[in-house]
């Protein structure tokens, strides 16, 4: 990372960990074999990826052959969704999400409808969560699938998977839950939250981009027809061969991660109170999401300011003013409309998301410097009604 | 390695020191409120001269800085200039990406309003 920057985007994405860095190197130099192979090279590589998912299986608390491996959350989402709709079509064709999900979600839904789908889209309270009986209410005779995230990418609003899995477990729909923004960094406990599908990307937590998992239940009813076509690799759920190298450095960022969940959870609710310490008598600022969510994130307004202006004033910060996938489009969040913001507050709305390596300093320099930005627009603006 | 700035330099400069930033009291002034720009500019003028102009804006870098280029080519010319103007230039010389033009177009119209008053304001 350049020393230039300030980097607090690590909802976007995080740097990998030296010591996942040496696995990949490490096993990257132990064989070039394609794993589907039998001779011994091939088998070398196919026990790297059994480890890997051993690893990734111990953080979530899942058996290894849950595991499909895809090229991030995003793919893993649409096997999920997509694969999952489809391969009930036969037994129904209404489906489940909510407004506040990533767009690897809602998009995914959005080409369901279009394919005659039933969608229906449920709305969180004015601090994002779900409530249970909202979600309930909806649910249909041939409502085959739900797909509901742990932690929102925006706001950091933790729904509550297990009463919403359990709704669906009682009704034996498919259950689906985008953990991109969780595995890694709050506890997931596949042995006893009523999931069936669950989404997971390396890279939000310190292993490398371009790799992902889908976890399955081993139960029955529970599978997905596959989206992609080449191979049977991976029970002919996902071919393509497998990206060895990544997988390995996947593997040891969920083992690193298993053992610092608590230390890490610790030291971000300390550096995000300590942020939203410093800005929060600021005046005409408006805290988005719940204040009990994930502690990585702090999502804010400022009355008064043009979020592109805002994100600006604030470098050599390296912030969001929403999702980064989405963060060239000049629309207001759709997560933050969902929260009731108005288009002018959710455009103001800044996403600060620390990290391991996030120091106490750098907390309270984005405070300071968050302050100086609001206060230099507001007074560049013609009465910004502060 | 490419980073594909949004901004160029004369955009982060105007953007970071804008001297004509403000609102002068004595002088006439113009509010505008559309293509999310809410920008208000103002100017004093003597003997057919801009003798000061100034702007308040919310809006993104790209219509800060253009403010602020507008106030400093202008203050100083004939009223007539602001009659003029054209945010064509400023498009082109910030630069100013295509999807923004309207947004240079609300401050266009924003100067020659502010010309027309300055005008009327000397013949009345």
């Amino acid at each position: 990372m350049t020393e230039a920057f300030v980097y607090l985007d690590y909802a976007a994405s995080t740097p990998v960990d030296p010591r996942v860095r040496d696995r990949m190197r490490e096993a990257g130099e132990m064989t070039c074999a394609n794993p589907s192979s039998t001779h011994a090279a091939g088998r070398l590589t196919h026990g790297i990826i059994a480890t890997a998912a051993a690893q990734l299986a111990g953080l979530l608390n899942a058996g290894p052959r849950t595991l499909v491996w895809t090229s991030g959350a995003t793919e893993s989402d649409n096997l999920a969704i997509a694969g999952g709709a489809r391969y009930r079509n036969h037994r129904g064709r209404h489906i489940v999400t909510m407004k506040t999900e990533h767009k690897a979600v809602t998009d995914v839904f959005e080409q369901l409808a279009k394919e005659g789908f039933d969608v229906s889209w449920v709305e969180p309270d004015g601090n994002g969560i779900l409530d249970p009986a909202a979600f309930e209410a909806v649910l249909r005779e041939d409502t085959q699938l739900a797909s509901i995230m742990l932690v929102n990418n925006e706001t950091g609003v933790i729904q509550d998977i297990e009463a919403l899995g359990g709704i669906c477990r009682e009704r034996g729909i498919l259950f689906h839950v985008d953990a991109a923004q969780a595995a890694g960094k709050v506890h997931v406990d596949l042995s006893t939250l009523p999931v069936d599908l669950m989404s997971v990307t390396a890279h939000k937590f310190y292993g490398p981009q371009g790799i992902g998992a889908l976890y399955i239940a081993d139960r029955p009813g529970c599978h997905v027809d596959p989206i992609l076509f080449g191979g049977g690799q991976q029970r002919r759920i996902r071919p393509g061969t497998l990206p060895m190298e990544l997988i390995a450095g996947f593997g040891m960022a969920a083992e690193i991660a298993a053992h610092r969940i608590d230390d890490d959870l610790e030291h971000l609710r300390a550096l995000r109170e300590a942020l939203w310490g410093g800005i929060r008598d600021l005046g005409g600022i408006r805290r988005n999401g719940d204040p009990d969510g994930f502690p990585g994130i702090l999502n804010v307004s400022a009355a008064g300011v043009e979020g592109e202006s805002l994100l600006l004033a604030l470098e050599p910060l390296q912030v969001a003013t929403g999702s980064a996938c989405n963060s060239k489009s000049r629309e207001p969040s759709s997560v933050l409309r969902a929260l009731g913001l108005s288009d002018t507050d959710a455009q103001s709305a800044i996403r600060f998301s620390l990290g391991r390596p996030t120091t106490a300093g750098e907390a309270r320099f984005a405070a300071d410097r968050y302050r100086q930005a609001v206060l230099k627009l507001r007074g560049l603006a013609p009465g910004a009604g502060v | 390695m490419s980073t594909d700035d949004p901004y160029g330099p004369r955009v982060r400069r105007l953007f970071a020191a804008p001297v004509h930033a403000g609102r002068l009291e004595d002088g006439e002034s113009v509010d505008v409120d559309e293509q999310d720009v809410r920008l208000r500019l103002s100017a004093a003028a003597a003997a057919g001269r801009i003798e000061a102009m100034r702007f308040e804006a919310r809006g993104c870098p790209h219509v800060i800085a253009a403010a602020e280029a507008a106030c400093a080519r202008l203050e100083g010319g004939p009223v007539s200039g602001l009659l003029e103007f054209s945010g064509r230039d400023l498009m082109e010389n910030l630069p100013v990406p295509v999807e923004k033009t309207g947004r240079i177009l609300a401050l266009e119209d924003a100067v020659r309003s502010l010309g027309q008053r300055l005008r009327d304001g000397t013949e009345s």
